[in-house]
C-alpha cells in the first residue's frame, strides 16, 4: 500500500511539497493519499513530516515489473 | 491501517459498475483505452507570463549551483522544479560528495584523471573528469556555509542561499517545451500541478537541471526522473549521447519496489565527504550473474560470497577486479552504491535501522532500469563550460552527457559533487551569454500553439492511460535480457514495440487532471528514450563498460573508441552518428 496512512495531520503541507511523485494532495486541510499508485516508497514525506503522521508500507499498489523473476 | 477518507473515493455507482477484480487496477489508473472523464474546465484553464535573463529547470543540486552562480554573475535568474528544491530527482538520496582536497590527497590531479581513463576505458571525457576534481573543494565549502552537512534533509540548506539572493522560485511546475526563436533558445512552457494553468517564460539562456531518469522502475528513486530535459531538447534540435550505458544499481528481494528497504537508513543520514575511490562499478556484473544463474537469490547477487563462478561476462579491468562480494553491495559497504558514504553516521530518519515491516534481503541487479551512468547520459556538451548545440541552451549534472565518470560508475561520490561543479559552471556560463544577446520574442500564435500542445490530453475524449502505456514499456523494457544483457535480436524486437507506443500510443495518450496531464508527459519522454536507448544500443556493436552485448561480447577499440550522439534530422527522423573519445562536437 506503500504509504499506508496518514493520522494526526495538522495540515503543513510538506508532505505534498516535498513527495517527488505528487501522490499526496489537500483536502479539506488535511493530506491524503491521493495517487498511490505511484509511490515510489522512498520515505520522503514520512521525514519531512512534523508530527510523524505518516506510515509507511514496502509493497506497492500496482504490480510491478522487474528485471528478473 | 488505512482511513477510508485516505484513498482516491468511487461513487457507489461506480463501484458497483466494476467488476470485483478490476476494480482495483481501475480505480489506480491502470486501464488501457478508455473514456477520459476529465475532472476540470480545459477551456477555462489560465496562462501566466514570465520573464527572465537565464532561466533553471530543476531543483537538485545542479539546480542550486546554477541559479546561485547566475545570479551572482549578475543574472536575473528563475528557478522551476517539477518538485520541491532539495527534495525531487536524486538529490535528495545521495549522501556521498566526492572532494579533491590537495592537501590530504597522496596523489595528484593528473592520478586521479589517469586512474578513471583507465577504470572507464577511455569513456570519460577527462576535461570533465579534471574539472569535477578542481572544483569540488570550493563547492564543497558553499554546502558547508549554508548548513548542507548538518542535516538530513536538503530543503532547509538548499532554501538559504535560494532565500539570501531572493532568487525567484516555482516549484511543481512541469514544463513540457523548450522554446526556440530564430535558431538560439527563447524560453520554455509547461503547467502547474496545483492549478489549472499553463506557464511560458521568455528567457536569453535556459539551463537544463532536470537529472536523467528511467522507466519508472522498482528500487530506485528515481520514479519523477523521466529524462524530461533531453527529450524536450532533442525535440528543437540538441544532441544526446551516452544512451546506451546502464545504470546497475541493486534492489532487495523482497519488496524490490521499496525503495528505502533497499538503502537502509542511508536516505536519513547526514551527507558526508569522500576523497578519492576509483572503481569499476554497478555495471552489468551483477545481472550477468542473475541471468547466467538464473536465480538472483541463490548463490547470485547479494549472497554473502558467490559460491559458483560464471564463465564470460562482461570485462573487469585486473586493477580494479575486486575479491570477495561482487559489486552493488548495500549503501554503506566500502564502493558499494554511488552517491553513498563510505561509511554511515547513522543519524535522523530511523535511528537503530529500518522501520517496522522492512528488513534486509538479498540484493538483486536492475533496480534503476531505463537509467544510464551519472552524468554520462544527456545533453551532448560543445564545450568544457555545459554548452549545447543551441545557443543559449546549457544543461548541467545528470541532464548533460559530460562522460564526466566515465560509462560505469567510477569515482565514488562524483554523482553528487558533479551536479553541483557543472552547475556553477553553466550558471555562469548562461550568464555571460545572456549579457550578450537581446531578449528573445515568443509570437502570440506559438504561445497558443504551445498552450494547445500542452492541454491536448486533457481534451481527448478518449485515449490510452499514461499508467497502462507505462506498464506496457516496463513489460518491454526492464525484462533482463533487452537492455542489460543485450543482443541484436531481442532489442529489435523490443525496438517495434517502442515504435508502436510512440507512434501510435502517445499521440492519443489522455489526461483527466494536473497529475495525469504529468503523467501523459512523462510517458511520452520515455518511449522516445527507450527509443534512444535502444537504438544507441544496437548500434555499439562491442561490449564497454556498462553496455554488454552477448553478441559482441569483447571491447572493440579498432572501431568503438567513440561515442553515439543521437540527433533529430530535418525529416523528424532519429539520427545517430559517432563522435571520437576526445573531442567535441562541431558547432551547429
Amino acid at each position: 500500500m506503500t504509504i499506508k496512512s496518514i493520522h494526526g495531520c495538522i495540515g503543513c503541507k510538506e508532505c505534498v511539497k516535498s513527495c517527488p511523485c505528487d501522490v499526496i494532495r489537500m483536502e479539506h486541510g488535511k493530506a491524503v493519499i491521493a495517487y498511490p499508485a505511484d509511490c515510489q516508497i522512498c520515505h520522503l514525506c514520512r521525514m519531512y513530516c512534523p508530527v510523524d503522521a505518516i506510515e509507511m508500507a514496502p509493497e506497492k499498489s500496482i504490480p510491478v515489473v522487474l528485471p528478473w523473476g | 491501517m488505512t482511513a477510508p477518507n485516505d484513498l482516491p473515493s468511487l461513487s457507489r455507482r461506480e463501484f458497483l459498475a466494476l467488476s470485483a477484480t478490476t476494480a482495483g487496477l481501475a480505480a489506480l489508473g491502470l486501464t488501457a483505452c478508455a473514456d477520459n472523464h476529465v475532472e476540470i474546465d480545459v477551456d477555462a484553464v489560465t496562462n501566466a507570463d514570465h520573464s527572465t535573463d537565464v532561466l533553471v529547470i530543476g531543483g537538485g543540486m545542479a539546480g542550486l549551483f546554477a541559479a546561485v552562480k547566475a545570479h551572482d554573475a549578475g543574472a536575473a535568474t528563475l528557478i522551476v522544479s517539477k518538485g520541491r528544491l532539495g527534495s525531487s530527482g536524486l538529490t535528495p538520496f545521495a549522501k556521498g560528495f566526492f572532494v579533491f582536497d590537495p592537501a590530504t590527497e597522496p596523489g595528484s590531479i593528473d592520478d586521479f584523471v589517469a586512474a578513471v581513463s583507465r577504470s572507464a576505458l577511455g569513456t570519460n571525457n577527462p576535461v570533465y573528469t579534471r574539472q569535477l576534481a578542481e572544483h569540488s573543494l570550493e563547492r564543497a565549502r558553499e554546502l558547508r556555509q549554508w548548513g548542507y552537512f548538518d542535516q538530513t534533509l536538503a530543503n532547509r540548506p538548499f532554501m538559504r542561499p535560494i532565500d539570501e539572493r531572493k532568487i525567484p522560485l516555482l516549484e511543481r511546475v512541469v514544463i513540457t517545451h523548450l522554446i526556440k526563436e530564430g535558431g538560439r533558445i527563447a524560453g520554455a512552457a509547461g503547467f502547474r500541478l496545483d492549478a489549472e494553468a499553463t506557464i511560458t517564460i521568455r528567457a536569453k539562456s535556459v539551463i537544463l537541471c532536470t537529472g536523467a531518469g528511467g522507466f519508472k522502475p522498482s528500487g530506485f528513486p528515481v520514479c519523477d526522473l523521466t529524462h524530461d530535459g533531453t527529450v524536450i531538447a532533442y525535440e528543437i534540435g540538441a544532441k544526446v549521447t551516452g544512451k546506451e550505458w546502464n545504470d546497475g544499481h541493486s534492489t532487495r528481494s523482497n519488496n524490490p519496489a521499496a525503495c528505502y528497504d533497499n538503502w537502509g537508513d542511508m536516505f536519513g543520514r547526514i551527507p558526508s565527504t569522500n576523497g578519492v575511490e576509483v572503481h569499476h562499478d554497478l555495471g552489468m556484473d551483477i545481472n550477468y550473474r542473475a541471468y547466467v544463474m538464473g536465480n538472483p537469490v541463490e548463490g547470485g547477487p547479494g549472497s554473502a560470497q558467490p559460491t559458483k563462478a560464471v564463465v564470460g561476462g562482461p570485462y573487469v579491468p585486473e586493477e580494479f577486479q575486486r575479491s570477495g562480494p561482487p559489486a552493488g553491495g548495500p549503501p554503506g559497504q566500502k564502493g558499494g552504491a554511488p552517491g553513498g558514504p563510505p561509511s554511515g553516521k547513522g543519524k535522523g530518519g530511523a535511528p537503530g535501522g529500518p522501520p517496522p515491516g522492512f528488513a534486509a534481503s538479498a540484493n538483486v541487479g536492475g533496480a534503476s532500469a531505463g537509467m544510464a551512468i551519472h552524468k554520462s547520459e544527456g545533453l551532448v556538451p560543445t564545450n568544457d563550460r555545459c554548452a549545447s548545440n543551441i545557443p543559449g541552451l546549457y544543461a548541467a549534472g545528470d541532464a548533460l552527457g559530460s562522460h564526466m565518470a566515465g560509462g560505469i560508475y567510477t569515482q565514488i561520490g562524483s554523482s553528487l559533487a558533479g551536479s553541483a561543479v557543472q552547475g556553477a559552471i553553466a550558471g555562469e556560463a548562461a550568464a555571460e551569454y545572456a549579457r550578450s544577446v537581446t531578449a528573445p520574442s515568443i509570437s502570440a500564435a506559438r504561445i497558443a500553439e504551445v498552450k494547445n500542445e500542452i492541454l491536448a490530453p486533457l481534451r481527448r475524449e478518449a485515449g490510452y492511460g499514461p499508467a497502462w502505456v507505462t506498464h506496457t514499456l516496463q513489460g518491454v523494457m526492464i525484462p533482463n535480457f533487452v537492455l542489460y544483457i543485450k543482443k541484436a535480436s531481442m532489442m529489435q524486437a523490443a525496438l517495434a514495440y517502442v515504435e508502436e507506443l510512440r507512434d501510435h500510443h502517445a499521440p492519443m495518450l489522455r489526461a483527466a487532471n494536473m497529475h495525469e496531464l504529468r503523467l501523459a508527459f512523462e510517458t511520452r519522454n520515455m518511449i522516445l528514450s527507450a527509443e534512444m536507448k535502444l537504438r544507441a544500443s544496437l548500434m555499439r556493436t562491442e561490449s564497454r563498460c556498462s553496455h554488454y552485448r552477448l553478441d559482441y561480447p569483447d571491447v572493440d577499440d579498432d572501431n568503438w573508441r567513440a561515442w553515439i550522439n543521437i540527433y533529430r534530422g530535418n525529416d523528424g527522423v532519429m539520427r545517430l552518428e559517432k563522435q571520437p573519445f576526445d573531442a567535441w562536437p562541431e558547432q551547429a
